[in-house]
């Protein structure tokens, strides 16, 4: 069977709808154990970038991506200053896998979106396994609180996220 | 059935520094994008991203009194995968300015009017065939700050989910005929000709007080044939 192209993936921009990212960034409405996420999303020479679009998706707290009580998907946008927040749950671990939470970004200036991944220690993941040694601490989120996890995103320049390509 | 991601054909896809296009320099990762192993996480679905999303009525053009400025358009637009298999349920937003060129968003500050009856954003379900419908106008182009000439072509934003997460697909759709198309520094990023064709949308026969545009959107994957041992 002859395949067809995917379409060509092109920059949000900076005007996507407002209340597209709205009242999306709570994935654990009720849940009594809930984590924070919060971070910063900056570009080179550290400045901080507005609208930014984040998705995530993630495993309920067994481990499994099917929980029709959990949808482990949510999108949050980023503050004039920079800062996202999910409110969400530790996910368990996945077969093989260690918990994780995968972060897509989506912005004006990126030609196509940028995944990363957010562990919450430092483990042999297959898939942080396959960043390089030396920045794999960049993609373990930084335990502020009990139930609080700081990860930022830093798209270029100096310490800048490990992202992958598929 | 198991879905099969393939690798991105640098030809068909643009990614990085784009001459033309400041921002980029800023913003894409200086090191190299690295590969991983495709897991469940990777390849299973948010497929309850429909339920979360409060879907609208696919028209913006609204009637009468209410009738937003421009030419009055109907995008049927169509999902399916790489085997060519239609998305049905899947959700689309789509999103763009209004016939002066102006978008409905505190970020911009191009001198234009704001049409009161046209809001530009627009959250729509794919049929059982895989197609959704938005009722319109043809946006504006307009000017990008900063950049000494470069105008936008009229172009509509597109936001939608395939099967699994690595389908996730933002993309735009263009006009046929634009002589702004030539030039535009995201168009022109998709190096191979055919791909960046396939981005413009083309315009169908139509007996309605609307022009017709047909486009079709591919989300990456095709559906998995088991592996020899």
């Amino acid at each position: 069977m002859s395949r067809l192209v995917p379409t060509a993936e092109m920059t949000l921009g900076p005007f996507f709808p407002r209340e597209f990212a709205q009242g999306l960034n709570d994935l654990a409405p009720g849940a009594g154990d809930a984590i924070e996420i919060t971070g910063r999303v900056t570009e080179l020479d550290r400045r901080a970038l507005d609208n930014v679009i984040l998705e995530i998706w993630q495993a309920d707290r067994a481990g499994r991506f099917d929980n029709p009580q959990f949808p482990g998907w949510g999108r949050a946008a980023t503050d004039a200053q920079g800062n996202y927040r999910f409110r969400t749950i530790r996910p368990g671990a996945v077969a093989g896998r260690a918990p994780h939470v995968n972060f897509l970004i989506l912005y004006s200036g990126l030609m196509r979106q940028l995944q990363t991944v957010m562990f919450f220690e430092a483990s042999n993941d297959p898939v942080l396994m396959a960043v390089e040694d030396s920045r794999r601490s960049r993609l373990v989120a930084l335990r502020e609180e009990k139930n609080a996890f700081r990860f930022d995103i830093r798209l270029r320049g100096e310490d800048e996220t490990p992202f992958f390509d598929d | 059935m198991p879905t099969l991601i393939e690798r991105r054909d640098p030809l068909t896809q643009a990614q990085g520094v784009e001459r033309g296009y400041a921002q980029t320099a800023r913003r894409w990762p200086a090191q190299p994008l690295a590969r991983r192993p495709h897991t469940a996480a990777e390849l299973s679905g948010p497929p309850p991203v429909a339920r979360l999303l409060p879907v609208q009525e696919g028209d913006l053009a609204g009637h009468g009194a209410r009738r937003a400025i421009g030419q009055l358009i109907r995008l049927r637009v169509r999902v399916v995968d790489e085997d060519g298999a239609p998305l049905p349920g899947t959700v689309l937003e789509a999103w763009h300015c209004n016939a002066a060129g102006k978008y409905i968003h505190p970020n911009d500050s191009h001198d234009a009017p704001v049409d009161p009856n046209f809001y530009g954003a627009a959250r729509m379900l794919a049929g059982d065939d895989g197609v959704a419908e938005l009722r319109t106008i043809k946006p504006g182009a307009y000017p990008v700050p900063d950049t000494h000439g470069w105008w936008r072509p009229p172009h509509i934003h597109f936001s939608v989910w395939g099967r699994v997460w690595l389908s996730r697909l933002v993309t735009q759709m263009f006009f046929p005929g634009e002589p702004l198309n030539e030039a535009d520094a995201i168009l022109n990023a998709i190096r191979d000709p055919g791909a960046r064709g396939r981005c413009i949308a083309s315009l169908a026969p139509s007996a309605t007080s609307e022009m017709l545009f047909d486009y079709q959107v591919v989300v990456r994957g095709r559906a998995g044939t088991p592996g020899l041992p």
